[in-house]
């Protein structure tokens, strides 16, 4: 039998903090499409980057074909025929096709003319629809993934790892992309595709192996052997019981959010948020939830201010603040936990006393001055009524670990007494105590009658803390559900049912 | 050519002409070196002292020597010199492109004074000749004006050609311009960014260093302290002008230099306007475009290279 | 093959700017000493003569204070609009065209008395310099241009508009057809408070302690903070980035006009294009070796005064006063490559690769 194309056995990873692989083994043969499946944080992408000598593994070995290899840089993996297509691409925006596909492996003396046919035949080759002479910043995201994989056969890479490559696709410029990858595979070349969609894995791929908390649990399955609520249950582990965490206590009341046919473009021209419309009344908790990259993160810092909307309306508390700056909203009664915490929500350069009067300094004016005394017993009272562990007030916010940040950050946004609640990610990269905390703040605030509009990646959260779940796909709500009626299945089904 | 047989007014025209020929080469050869530094991601306001240690290293070079060309090969190599200051400093150890650039004209300006102290009333000149091209030197004017000016002028269009031809049609080109417009995406490619940016900053620094050289051993033809009164900035604002591009680079470096050669030949036109004023249009000029080139950049991607000025490290792990 | 790499320390070594400052010193008198020799000059009389004439006397001590106002009143300059995380490189420029309204308000009340006289014209350079910054500070606000370079062109162009003031409109009818401007009003003349030292050096540690004041404790200077950490962070807040920018830049640009105001009264006797001497750049060097902090603005400033100061001395020794300029310059370089070595740590990296 012939040698593996490659071969991960037994790699740990370990970060300040984190451990991303524990002993993860992977193995791929020649001529296959191979799924790296998980959940967020399962240890997927770093797997990668060991192979694609973006990191050097702490343990462990890779075999290439057979041979034991160590990669220092990206460089050296492409120069053994490993290419590696991100989620955030590594292009030149000015650079045209030709020029970003041949960087690094250009003949010393530029015939571009002819580059640009050689290029147009590799892509022809592979069946894809690439005009080498437009420059790289007029082409949308699916078409700059093809300049990626490009890029890779250019330098004749055997094995090609995408990782989520669909997130940022159309469904028809998916689909394209699984033929291309057919095409790769028959010349005999392996392509590891990183993914948590089950869909396509099922239709594009040959072979899938999971991981879990940085380990694999299973190796190397055949797809054609398995179904697709087998592989779920690998990827979370055995399906315990979603029970509620907080049953609603009231009854939702009156409207406190209220978003009519909000549109967002984003900064490349592309439509973020498509004409949605969605309610949160006082009391309840509305969870969204969706594939990262549906266009959350435009809908709440339209919400919030942060990004324009190009048309519909956002009404706080009833008053109209489409046109309205950030603290207007804030003034109106809207907290917003973004999910950038420390580039958006926080300067974590600066001490923890001006990262906690961030929304209150202006009433603790005296004069042109700020009065600094009023600012520490404001930082003091919400250090302790939020548990939040400071070593002093003058450190630097980033000195405080991740679970604290976050319950300063919201305990500021909360002491405001908002009317509303726009949390996005509020709990991701968290600690389990560090969890437990945030949910228990957001559900004891709607069991005061805030209304509180969550955005999370992890379904499970939504399920145990929603009294409603919106399923976010493509910029637009594709359905609702009941927490307590609906499975998780169900929801998974609409999350990437507009990606089928 | 025999002077009494053109008028006065030709005179002043062909003296006019020359004289901008001979500034459009100073400032193209340092504004094509900061180009190659700039297209490589390295802002280097170091221009005016690199000038300034290509001047009196190319007097010195020529006068002990007797020797123009050796005076302009040792200016050129003095330039590159003083430049790997800027270029470990910034680019390798990651400081500051400006400070960093700001030191070195000041060190660059005082180093050139300390080593002129004894040059600088210095007799002995070391200079170049005319070259007439053949045939074409004698054409009316235009010859006076085109075909027989220094062998430096010939050597900076060549100079030039060679330069677009290694930025546009070769890998190294292509890779330097990639350091400069994102350094991540060159070093993932496989190109060397540390490696790219200081060989750029370093041929930046020889062809201001090449263009003091010029300066001393033909255009003012000795050294002097101040000799280099700001062309140095001149040339930064040339590179803007010319949308970091050789091509235009030139075209802006003939531009600029009509006006400064301007200041001094206004009289004979008989026009009563201050040459002071004419001065500040290359400034005026360069802050215009570069007006017009951000309100552009919302439409489409900036001509200025996207990382420049900013140092790169790779992720450390 | 092994290779050379950089990795950041954990923590950056404490109170290491100081100590990359005195080893930036000790490596630009290194560096001095070695081109003295080369060039046969004796370098200890040098240094001594140096030292001498900036720090031997209370007599110089006062000059060495005196030179080192426009200089930290630059570095203050630019380390205001370094808040932002701008670049205001055209301090040259702010205290030319300070100095050329202080002028102006000279010329057109020749005859108020000092004091009134004084203080409207240093009134005036600030807002002089304020203008000459609010253009660069309004295309970076609105349009996005890099105030890098806009600053820097107009260095150039104030020191044109004084060059043409000075043969022109404003020559001096008594100044023997020679090109310089007439000279400003005699009463219009800072007073001295302690040997050759005049009001200036008060009016600009009183600058620097307010401003340090002001950023820590204002409502301003707290918005001014969250800006300059983070555009997106002050767009939270609700802090306008606009209005910062160009607020920050014409009070870069008032300080540095309000130096050109104080060299007129009381270094200079007239408005010249030499009037500024390089102030503006060496303020930027100043500004970066003091960290943008004001207080160290002011240490880093006195030192550079008295390497300018020194360096004016020893021509009369027949050495070059240009060795002041390179040791300045060496001082920013040393203290670069120790900052560098306190933050990171150069380790030696096996490089393999088996294929």
């Amino acid at each position: 039998m012939s040698p593996a194309a490659v071969e991960l056995d037994g790699i740990w990873k370990r970060f300040p903090g984190v451990i991303a692989n524990a002993g993860a083994s992977l193995t791929v043969r020649p001529g296959t499409v191979h799924a790296v499946l998980g959940e967020n944080g399962a240890g997927k992408t770093t797997l990668m980057n060991c192979l694609a000598g973006v990191y050097l593994p702490d343990d462990g070995a890779i075999r290439i074909d057979g041979q034991e290899v160590r990669f220092s840089s990206p460089a050296d993996a492409l120069a053994a025929g490993i290419g590696m297509v991100h989620q955030e691409f590594r292009l030149v925006p000015t650079f045209t096709v030709a020029e970003n596909v041949v960087l690094g492996a250009a003949p010393s003396i530029l015939d571009m003319a002819a580059i640009n046919r050689e290029v147009a035949a590799l892509a022809e080759r592979f069946g894809f629809d690439a005009d080498p002479e437009r420059p790289v910043w007029q082409l949308s995201m699916g078409e700059r993934q093809r300049v990626e994989i490009l890029k890779a056969l250019w330098r004749d890479a055997r094995v090609l790892i995408l990782d989520e490559p669909t997130a940022v696709l159309t469904p028809q410029e998916a689909v394209e992309l699984g033929a291309v990858l057919r095409r790769m595979v028959e010349e005999d070349r392996a392509v590891i595709f990183i993914s948590h969609k089950l869909d396509e894995v099922t239709s594009f791929c040959d072979e899938a192996t999971v991981l879990r908390g940085g380990s694999t649990v299973a190796a190397s399955i055949a797809i054609a052997d398995v179904d697709a609520g087998q592989l779920a249950e690998l990827m979370v582990g055995s399906s315990s019981a979603v029970k509620s965490l907080a049953p609603r206590v009231g009854v939702a009341g009156d409207v406190m959010l209220d978003v009519r046919k909000l549109t967002v473009t984003d900064s490349r021209g592309l439509t973020a948020v498509d004409a949605l419309s969605l309610e949160v009344r006082s009391g309840e908790i509305v969870g969204i939830a969706g594939v990262a990259g549906n266009g959350q993160r435009a809908l709440t810092d339209a919400i919030a201010g942060l990004e324009t909307a190009t048309s519909g309306s956002v009404t706080i508390n009833g008053s109209d603040v489409t046109k309205a700056g950030t603290r207007e909203r804030v003034d109106s009664g809207l907290a917003y936990i973004p999910e950038d915490r420390l580039g958006v929500g926080l300067a974590p350069k600066l001490p923890v006393t001006h990262n906690a009067v961030m929304r209150s300094y202006r009433t603790m004016r005296q004069g042109p001055l700020l009065s600094w005394d009023r600012a520490k017993a404001f930082c003091s009272d919400l250090i302790s009524r939020f548990e939040v562990k400071v070593g002093r007030f003058d450190d630097p916010m980033a000195s405080l670990s991740g679970g604290n940040l976050q319950r300063l950050l919201l305990g500021r946004e909360l002491s405001g007494n908002p009317v509303v609640v726009v949390a996005s990610q509020p709990t991701r990269g968290l600690d389990v105590a560090g969890v437990g905390a945030i949910q228990h703040l957001l559900v004891k605030q709607r069991d005061e009658g805030t209304g509180v509009l969550m955005i999370s990646e992890d379904l499970d959260e939504l399920l145990a803390l929603a009294d409603r779940i919106l399923v976010m796909s493509e910029g637009r709500i594709v359905g609702e559900f009941d927490p307590r009626q609906a499975s998780r299945a169900e929801i998974g089904e609409a999350m990437i049912g507009a990606h089928a | 050519m025999i002077l009494a047989e053109l008028t006065i007014t030709e005179t002043a025209v062909i003296g006019l002409f020359v004289a901008t020929i001979q500034f459009a080469t100073l400032l193209f050869l340092a504004g094509l070196g900061e180009t190659i530094s700039e297209r490589a991601g390295v802002l280097n306001l170091g221009v005016e002292g690199m000038m300034a240690i290509g001047a009196v290293f190319g007097f010195i070079g020529g006068v002990e020597s007797g020797s123009p060309w050796v005076g302009l090969l040792v200016g050129t190599i003095a330039g590159g010199a003083i430049a790997l200051l800027h270029a470990t400093a910034a680019v390798a150890l990651g400081a500051d492109q400006v400070v960093s650039g700001l030191a070195l004209t000041m060190l660059g300006l005082g180093l050139a004074d300390f080593i002129g102290d004894d040059y600088t009333s210095d007799p002995r000149r070391a200079l170049f000749a005319e070259v007439d091209i053949p045939g074409l030197s004698d054409i009316r004017i235009v010859g006076d004006v085109l075909f027989s000016a220094s062998p430096v002028t010939y050597m900076a269009i060549v100079l030039g050609v060679i330069a677009w031809f290694v930025l546009n049609r070769t890998s190294i080109g292509l890779g330097l311009r990639a350091v400069g417009q994102s350094a991540s995406t060159a070093d993932a490619a496989g190109h060397s960014v540390v490696g790219m940016r200081m060989g750029a900053v370093v041929v930046g620094g020889a062809l201001a260093g090449m263009s003091g050289a010029y300066l001393s051993t033909f255009v003012v033809g000795a050294w002097s302290v101040g000799v280099t009164a700001g062309r140095g900035w001149i040339a930064v604002a040339l590179v803007i002008f010319g949308a970091w591009r050789p091509g235009r680079v030139a075209a802006g470096a003939l531009l600029f230099g009509f006006t400064l050669a301007l200041q001094s030949r206004l009289q004979p036109f008989g026009v009563n306007f201050s040459p002071i004023l004419v001065s500040m249009l290359p400034y005026l000029l360069t802050v215009g475009v570069l007006v017009v080139i951000s309100i552009r950049a919302r439409n489409q991607p900036s001509p200025s290279p996207a990382g420049l000025g900013i140092p790169y490290r790779r992720e450390e792990r | 093959m092994r290779r050379l790499v950089l990795t950041r320390r954990e923590s950056p070594t404490r109170g290491g700017q100081p100590i990359a400052f005195l080893f930036g010193l000790a490596f630009a008198l290194i560096g001095g000493a070695i081109l003295l020799t080369i060039s046969g000059d004796p370098v200890f009389d040098v240094y001594e003569r140096m030292w001498e004439r900036s720090f031997g006397s209370l007599d110089t001590i006062s000059a060495t204070f005196n030179r080192a106002v426009p200089l930290a009143l630059a570095g203050l300059a630019v380390s205001i609009a370094a808040t932002m995380g701008l670049w205001n490189i055209g301090a040259e420029g702010q205290i030319l065209f300070g100095a050329t309204a202080a002028t102006f308000v000279g010329r057109i009340f020749p005859d108020l008395p000092g004091p009134i006289l004084i203080i409207a014209m240093l009134l005036a350079a600030a807002l002089g310099g304020a203008l000459w910054a609010l253009g660069p500070g309004l295309a970076r606000a609105e349009i996005g241009v890099s105030e890098i370079i806009t600053t820097l062109m107009l260095n150039e162009v104030a020191i044109r508009l004084i060059v043409y003031l000075q043969t022109t409109k404003w020559k001096d009818p008594d100044g023997f057809g020679f090109p310089q401007i007439t000279a400003r009003p005699e009463q219009a003349r800072l007073g001295i408070i302690w040997e050759r030292a005049h009001l200036g050096v008060l009016i600009a540690l009183a600058l620097i302690a307010a401003f340090g004041w002001f950023m820590n404790r204002s409502v301003w200077g707290y918005e001014l903070k969250i800006a300059g950490s983070s555009p997106k962070t002050a767009t939270y807040a609700g802090i306008s980035m606009r209005r910062k920018v160009v607020g920050v830049m014409a009070l870069s640009g008032a300080v540095a006009g309000f130096a050109g105001g104080i060299e007129l009264g009381g270094s200079a006797v007239r408005l010249s294009e030499n009037i500024s001497n390089g102030f503006g750049f060496a303020g930027i060097i100043v500004a970066a070796l003091a960290l943008m902090r004001p207080s160290g603005v002011a240490v880093v400033a006195l030192a550079f005064s008295a390497l300018q100061v020194g360096g004016l001395s020893i021509q009369t020794l027949g050495v070059s006063s240009a060795v002041s300029t390179i040791l300045q310059a060496l001082i920013l370089f040393g203290a670069i490559g120790a900052a560098v070595l306190s933050t990171y740590q150069i380790r030696l990296v096996d490089r393999k690769v088996t294929t």
